[in-house]
């Protein structure tokens, strides 16, 4: 790691760029309503699918960096690391991307997903731990999606029916 | 409803039938099959979701044994009468797809 750099001050500046992204975004879609001509309230979906935007480039900025505290702090490499460090910082940097990722999905298999992750790269050898970070990376949204749909599916079945 | 029986089930239901009573957990099992842990895992989800079989949390404390706790995994009866009748009837992996897989990165 890098001499005199403070992480607290690190995680400070990169909300701080979150916050201009989400700010430039709403600043955008204001300017770009303001310009249209949507009656009533034809523009609510328009807003909330530019805020949507705006949120998911956030968290993947935070996912590409990631602050030092938090949820599933970089357990697996010992909260070491940043990603200019070479192999350690790497492995920091992958770990973050799992954990922004299991934030995708439902919050028990999330859960689980990352402990199991967590549990596989705490044994695996070292050299094979960027290919195996990478096969969870990838196989990641494919497993989101069948998990929002048994979650959707599961909630759809608890909800007692109302006859109409 | 059976799930599809793919190159990669097929691996990870060979890998169980070894010992259908005994447990493996991911990296076991991954090191078994050769597939890539983030292969094997969304395999053996859909395989719990069908009720082929079963997993549970190691039961040991972390700090003790300086490591996580592992997922078990084991096939329950019926589904390891159901993988047997299912790999009986299916088209065997050959071994060019076998070694492809062991030896690349692989998707499910």
């Amino acid at each position: 790691m890098m001499p005199g750099i403070d992480p607290r001050e690190e995680a400070r500046k990169k909300r701080v760029r979150v916050a201009i992204v989400i700010t430039a975004c709403a600043a955008v879609a204001s300017a770009a309503l303001s310009g249209t001509r949507f009656n009533a309230w034809q523009w609510v979906p328009w807003v909330l699918g530019i805020i949507a935007i705006a949120v998911f480039s956030a968290i993947a900025m935070a996912a590409s960096g990631g602050r030092p505290g938090g949820r599933g702090r970089d357990r697996v490499t010992g909260g070491r690391g940043r990603d200019d460090d070479g192999p350690a910082g790497a492995a920091a940097h992958q770990w973050r991307a799992l954990v922004m990722v299991s934030r995708l999905m439902p919050r028990s298999a999330g859960r689980r997903w990352l402990a199991e992750a967590e549990c596989l790269l705490s044994e695996i050898a070292t050299a094979q731990r960027g290919a195996a970070i990478r096969s969870y990376l990838l196989s990641a949204p494919r497993l989101a999606v069948m998990m929002w749909a048994r979650e959707v599916l599961r909630r759809a079945r608890l909800r007692p029916w109302r006859p109409g | 409803m059976a799930p599809r029986l793919t190159v990669q089930v097929q691996l990870v239901l060979q890998a169980l039938l070894q010992n259908p009573a005994g447990e493996m957990y991911g990296l076991e099992l991954s090191e078994e099959t050769g597939l890539q842990p983030g292969t094997a895992y969304p395999i053996l989800l859909r395989l719990e979701h069908e009720g082929w079989v079963t997993s549970r949390w190691e039961d040991i404390d972390p700090r003790a044994e300086k490591r996580p706790a592992r997922r078990y995994y084991r096939l329950t009866a019926s589904g390891a009468v159901q993988a047997s009748a299912a790999l009986a009837g299916a088209r065997r992996p050959r071994g060019t797809a076998l070694r492809r897989l062991a030896g690349t990165g692989d998707t499910a």
